[in-house]
């Protein structure tokens, strides 16, 4: 790809500025000649009397159309159009070349070398004018393009500052790492797939004894996703649960949030898990809509996937979800994490997959929670082997010492 | 991998045959594939997934869709022969609680589900 042409002054588009011509001749009467022509016709004219000194002015004025000549000492006419051709800021110059010898090789090779039309030294008045203006009507299409891809560019740019802040905000939505309460640390990952991610997830104390913790994947990517991401977790928050749903059992949760969040127009949704911890009863209380990324991992060594297959939130209305409760020992850490993390191919296309995954985890048992998920996180990068993931990848580990 | 799309019916409804992948890259392909059969009134959607060896979240998303929406014009939608790796995803996010998962043509016709 090129690199956009720049453009110093901005044009104004109701009352244009008229046209300008270079020409580019070593000889001063035939040079002086057109020049006058020009000018009656209405066009700003600048002259140059050889190649380096046409450059020059190509390069300051930027003139709608250049007419030059083809033999010039030292830089001849082809010469000059090769180095326009080449140069990035000059490469859209239109270029008319006069010649005095115009058989049809000369002018291929002409054209060939960078030239965009040809004038007869022996034209008629009436030839130069039509010459004139048919490079002048490309100069101006090639004008308004250069316009209008400036104009997307800065749009672009526009957007993606507006998404960058978007994204700096969604950021702040996660818990930072560390202790939620005495005897429960949790450690997480967020990596987005392009700036802002539709991943979603927190812990959150509800009582002493009591933590609540989700994560949530909405499907598509960009803007749309991360806006509902941020709704739903409104809706997830305590005092939202105990108006909406009443309790905070999670398949309540989930049978509440299956209703209020239905499919949009274009078939997005969330998979989810949502749990709840009682760290007296040292019991763990979980549901998930259609979100197969929730791993128990055992002090003893053991791990269990924990998903149930349900369909994902919104897709009928009518179903329950139901929690399914599990005793929690001193040790366990439990994993919830986006299937973007095991979802990444390897240069020929192979997932690294959950089985890889759980194998990754185990290994890493016996190193600390931080190194465990940092560790994890390296691995998927060294299976794809670059760090940009394709889908948005959230992990977050949370280990229960009580 | 691009998605192509045929037409082809069968007495009371469409089958339509599809080759590719059903991810968000293919998802305007599919819908106005799947909008056009349902705006002609057709009341059985048959998806010959045969073809297709990859479904995403997005895809997952479509499909839920489009059953939703025939089903607002009193309409159903069916699968016909999803491959392994496809029916796996299918079934994680049970997706056959929705449509219909069949292993040939002649069963989805009539309806006759057989166990899984």
């Amino acid at each position: 790809m090129s690199t956009p042409v720049k453009i110093s002054t901005p044009r104004n588009v109701e009352t244009p500025a008229p046209q300008t011509v270079l020409v580019v001749d070593d000889e001063p009467t035939a040079r002086v000649a057109l020049a006058a022509r020009l000018k009656r016709l209405g066009y700003r004219v600048i002259e140059a009397g050889d190649g380096k000194a046409g450059l020059e002015a190509l390069r300051r004025e930027r003139p709608d159309l250049t007419i030059l000549d083809w033999l010039m000492p030292e830089m001849d006419g082809p010469s000059f159009c090769e180095l326009v051709r080449r140069d990035p800021e000059l490469l859209s110059s239109q270029i008319l070349m006069m010649t005095s010898h115009d058989q049809p090789e000369q002018i291929a090779e002409g054209l060939a070398r960078g030239a965009d039309d040809f004038l007869s030294k022996a034209a008629s008045k009436y030839e130069i004018t039509a010459r004139v203006q048919a490079g002048m009507r490309s100069a101006t299409l090639i004008r308004r393009l250069e316009d209008v891809t400036e104009e997307i560019l800065n749009k672009q740019e526009a957007l993606e500052r507006e998404l960058q802040s978007a994204a700096r905000y969604v950021e702040t939505l996660l818990p930072a790492s560390g202790t939620v309460v005495p005897g429960v640390q949790m450690v997480r990952a967020y990596r987005p797939s392009l700036a802002l991610g539709g991943d979603l997830f927190n812990i959150v104390r509800w009582s002493d004894d009591f933590l609540g913790l989700y994560l949530l994947d909405a499907s598509g990517h960009g803007v749309s996703p991360a806006l509902r991401s941020a709704s739903i977790s409104t809706f997830l928050r305590r005092d939202s649960l105990l108006h909406h749903v009443g309790s905070n059992d999670p398949g309540a949760v989930l049978t509440e949030a299956n209703k209020q969040f239905p499919l949009t127009e274009n078939g997005h949704y969330f998979t989810i898990v949502f749990a709840s911890l009682d760290l007296r009863c040292r019991t763990l209380s979980y549901a998930t809509a259609g979100h197969n990324g929730v791993l128990l991992h055992r002090r003893s060594g053991e791990t269990c996937w924990m998903a149930q297959p349900n369909l994902p939130l919104g897709f009928d209305s009518s179903t329950t979800y139901a929690a399914v409760e599990l005793p929690i020992t001193p040790g366990d850490r439990l994993y919830l994490l986006s299937d973007g993390l095991y979802e990444v191919p390897d240069p020929s296309g192979e997932l690294w997959g959950q089985a890889r995954l759980d194998e990754t985890i185990r290994r890493l048992g016996e190193r600390p929670l931080t190194e465990a998920v940092s560790g994890t996180i390296a691995e998927a990068i060294r299976w794809q082997g670059h760090e940009q993931f394709p889908d948005d990848v959230a992990l977050m580990g949370v280990e229960i010492a009580l | 991998m691009a998605m192509q799309t045929k037409e082809r019916p069968v007495p009371n409804g469409v089958i339509l045959e599809m080759t590719g992948d059903l991810t968000y890259a293919n998802r305007e392909q599919f819908k106005t594939a799947v909008e056009a059969i349902r705006q002609k009134g057709c009341r059985h959607l048959i998806l010959n997934m045969a073809e297709v060896r990859f479904v995403d979240s997005s895809g997952l998303g479509l499909l839920a869709l489009v059953s939703q929406n025939f089903r607002l014009s009193q309409g159903k939608v069916s699968m016909l022969k999803p491959q392994s790796y496809v029916r796996e995803i299918m079934g994680l996010a049970n997706i056959q609680k929705l449509i219909p998962v069949y292993d040939n043509e002649q069963d989805a016709l009539t309806g006759h589900q057989q166990a899984a």
